[in-house]
């Protein structure tokens, strides 16, 4: 390269990191997907703004030919396999297996839906997709229905962070169908690949896919236990991170490189070799962080700015395209994974949230629709229609997803709190204050009240309920399908064994399923929460109305 | 008070770690007050015969109150179907210390015993001819029934054994959780959801041994982040735990499990010390 091209280069890209990171910091402070900035600032140095204000200097900034293009096309193409590469780190076969039957059928159903409807409308209505060469009529359809079907892991994940919903076990099933739908849509997607002209490639299509199913079983079978055992060495024995940062680019690079010589490119191969990376346990915590930082901060925002450079998106905005892309993505993913979750045995509001949260497609969508245009599989329109579909079902899900979840019974404390379920007692003693609380909980939970004060009177005697700060919380485990939460306040405080020797005057009964006990550790641990600072308790004690009682009760 | 186990049942060889295993059940038998059963699995003939005697009596075990069982047959399937049929609640085999890589396909008996026994098991990692109590008791524990059960009869074994420390450990994994960086971009979003997850699990964990009455020895808890099933036993292996204690997948195995191992398979696969699992 000549001086003058660095120059251009390395200027190129410190202003495409400098606008990626300037409009994807400003989409995370309104609670949207980084990625969306970051493709904007891709339309705003390219031909859509730049161009149009001044082509002089897009076309010295980011020229189309020569050297600087070709150092920009080696950069995005680093991004792309490190984005997989990643990608297969987060993959956790546990967590797809132990929930195998649910995140299957998601997964599947998920996948064939939206690849159905997409094949279908592309294959039947090729000219309305801008197709004309009959040729490649079945590959072009068969690239839609894949970039149609695969859904964004990272975008979901970020969704169920925000949403407080990671650790918990909707939020696992959906991990693991997104898990699963990646490493489908991958292979998927490389059978297409291998099935497209060979011209120039050094072997065949039956070789091609001969040499991926050795390369993908040997990874995952026997690469995977030797990078197991690799891995604890080169931590411990080499600097760190150094160390192992490089020996998973190493890998990942190697394996990238080896897909692309059998023909179905680089991608498939980082992915793979991330999957057996990820899986070794000895792998730190904070190297998965660490890679994610590197590439999330420096590869992926110039990968997804370069989207917005190859092409204008203004003169090549078809509203039959983008709306036909639209509503297949959306009806065929939604209904896709909320079928899949319905038939794996979720609930119906579940199932929703479920399909939305399945129905972002994100980065690789955006992927699969880069392949496809450098394949020259899609035109431009096309091209523009699978960017604004992977926004639009990144930027939807979040809100369909919450909505449907708010929908879906709770088990919280926060949501089981209620006025209804409160009664103000002037018991004196522990006993009679119990039997008063049975006998309110009775009708509501179906079990007779002499019953639930058995259990409840056994767990006294194992061990003293009084916690701390006027709260005691007596509890059992009793026939029932739901928790139950009945809060009194009581008039003169009653000695329940509480560790500050203060007598308790707020008694929360806690009534939960004989076979849940995680949930009855969850809702005694929510419950002591809320009564860690005294002062508040003394506060609100001195409420009366018990409306008022039980809002600010939930607002600790 | 009742017997922690009533029969114990032990998978004699007359490999070199014979000698050992045999002392230890001894000591096992007199600590649990129970019955002793020893199950051999091979030919029977003079020499074996005369063998086993000679061993039986070296250990200082009276032939007279065993039960000594010699049958013919696949070994592991013989132990597991003898063990059952005799009622044996604590079944006692060896382990070598690890298995090579061709053994774990083909399977091996102490495998096979740890994971389809109908009764609890005790892997002995490296037992010893002149065997010592157990001080060092830690449990992988999660908050399931099953997990309250394999709480329990650790925490009782230790108190037969006047342990030193007990400690329940309790691992969990978010997986993708790294991948949050990509949506934003903030390593500060997800440490500070691991830490409020990490206090919560220590919370309930705290709570559990309050609600299972734990009394005699210390308790002591401790929750890690990181693989489900393994940062458990690696945590017992770098403090030198004497027993490991688990509780088995309530589900039969499948073949995708042990090629993708979970839980107490990580376990199976490399012994972090003696292992004990509850059924």
């Amino acid at each position: 390269m000549s001086a003058g091209s660095i120059t251009v280069f390395l200027l190129s890209i410190s202003i495409m990191l400098f606008f990626a990171k300037l409009l994807g910091e400003f989409f995370t402070k309104i609670k949207q997907p980084a990625i969306i900035g970051e493709i904007l600032a891709g339309v705003l140095l390219g031909p859509t703004v730049l161009g149009m204000i001044s082509p002089d200097m897009l076309e010295w900034l980011f020229p189309k030919t020569g050297e600087v293009k070709t150092a920009l096309d080696g950069f995005t193409t680093i991004a792309v396999v490190l984005l997989l590469l990643v990608s297969g780190i987060e993959v956790d076969f546990g967590v797809v297996l132990r929930h195998r039957k649910t995140a299957f059928s998601i997964s599947l159903i998920g996948i064939i839906v939206p690849f159905a409807l997409g094949f279908g409308i592309s294959y039947l209505f090729p000219e309305m997709m801008g197709v004309q060469d009959k040729n490649i009529h079945l590959l072009f359809a068969l690239f839609i229905g894949t970039a149609i079907a695969i859904s964004s892991l990272p975008v979901i994940a970020k969704i169920l962070i925000d949403l407080n919903l990671f650790k918990t076990q909707i939020g696992f099933i959906i991990i693991a169908a997104a898990m699963l739908n990646d490493l489908l849509g991958w292979l998927i997607f490389s059978v297409i690949l291998g099935l497209m002209d060979n011209t120039g490639r050094s072997i065949g299509f039956g070789q091609t896919i001969l040499y991926t199913i050795v390369f993908v079983v040997f990874v995952l079978f026997v690469g995977r236990k030797l990078i197991n055992q690799a891995v604890p060495w080169i931590q411990s024995k080499l600097t760190f991170p150094g160390g192992i940062l490089n020996f998973i680019l190493i890998l990942g690079f190697l394996g990238a490189a080896f897909t692309e010589y059998v023909g179905v490119h680089a991608i498939l191969g980082a992915f793979i070799v991330g999957i057996a990376i990820g899986d070794s346990a000895h792998l730190k915590e904070r190297t998965r962080e660490i890679i994610q930082q590197f590439i999330t901060n420096i590869f992926a925002p110039l990968f997804f700015v370069s989207i917005g450079l190859r092409v204008n998106f203004i003169a090549n905005f078809d509203f039959v395209i983008v709306s036909v892309l639209l509503v297949i993505a959306l009806i065929g993913k939604v209904a896709g994974g909320a079928i899949g979750a319905r038939i794996g045995g979720l609930s119906k509001n579940e199932s929703l949230a479920v399909g939305f949260g399945m129905s972002s497609s994100g980065a690789m969508g955006i992927i699969i629709g880069v392949i496809a245009l450098e394949a020259g599989l899609i035109i431009e329109e096309v091209f523009v229609g699978l960017v604004i579909m992977a926004l639009f079902t990144s930027i939807a899900s979040a809100p369909m997803m919450s909505h449907f979840l708010k929908r879906k019974e709770s088990f919280r404390l926060q949501d089981l709190l209620s006025p209804s379920n409160f009664l103000y007692s002037s018991a004196t003693d522990k006993e009679t204050l119990l039997i008063e609380l049975a006998n309110f909980a009775a009708p509501k939970v179906k079990i007779p009240a002499k019953e639930i004060l058995q259990k409840v009177m056994e767990r006294e005697k194992q061990g003293a309920t009084g916690i701390a700060n006027y709260l005691a919380i007596p509890h059992a485990k009793i026939k029932t399908n739901k928790p139950y939460v009945l809060t009194a306040k009581i008039k003169e405080g009653i000695n329940f064994g509480s560790v500050d020797g203060i007598n308790s005057r707020i008694v929360i009964l806690l009534l939960t399923p004989e076979n849940k006990n995680e949930l009855q550790l969850q809702l005694l641990a929510e419950t002591a929460k809320k009564f860690s600072n005294k002062e508040k308790i003394e506060e609100l004690l001195s409420i009366d109305d018990k409306n008022i009682f039980i809002e600010m009760l939930k607002q600790m | 008070m009742k017997s922690l186990f009533n029969k114990l049942g032990l998978a004699i060889t007359f490999s070199p770690t014979g000698k050992a295993l045999l002392a230890e059940a001894k000591r096992l038998t007199e600590l649990f007050n129970a019955r002793l059963m020893l199950i051999h699995v091979g030919e029977k003939n003079e020499t074996t015969e005369r063998l086993l005697s000679e061993s039986i009596s070296n250990s200082g075990l009276d032939e007279s109150t065993i039960e000594i069982i010699r049958t013919n047959g696949d070994p592991a399937d013989t132990i597991i179907k003898t063990s059952r049929d005799a009622c044996v609640d604590l079944l006692i085999a060896g382990a070598l210390e690890k298995e090579n890589f061709i053994k774990y396909y083909i399977g091996s008996v102490a495998r096979k015993i740890m994971r389809e026994a109908a009764s609890s098991v005790l892997i002995l990692k490296s037992p010893s001819e002149t065997p010592k109590s157990f001080k060092r008791f830690y449990v992988s524990t999660d908050y399931s029934s099953e997990s309250e059960k394999t709480i329990l009869t650790a925490y009782n074994f230790a108190l037969l054994e006047k342990a030193d420390d007990f400690v329940l450990v309790k691992d969990f994994h978010v997986p993708g959780l790294a991948s949050t960086i990509q949506g934003s971009g903030s390593l500060d979003e997800l440490e500070a959801a691991r830490e409020q997850w990490e206090a919560e699990e220590e919370i309930k964990m705290s709570l559990l041994v309050s609600e299972l009455n734990l009394r005699g020895i210390k308790v002591d808890i401790r929750c890690l982040y990181g693989k489900e099933g393994w940062e458990t036993g690696n945590y017992a292996r770098i403090h030198n735990a004497d027993i490991f204690a688990v509780t088995p997948p309530s589900k039969k195995l499948k073949f995708l499990d042990k090629l993708f191992p979970q839980n107490m398979e990580h376990v199976i696969k490399e012994l972090p010390a003696n292992l004990l699992i509850v059924r």
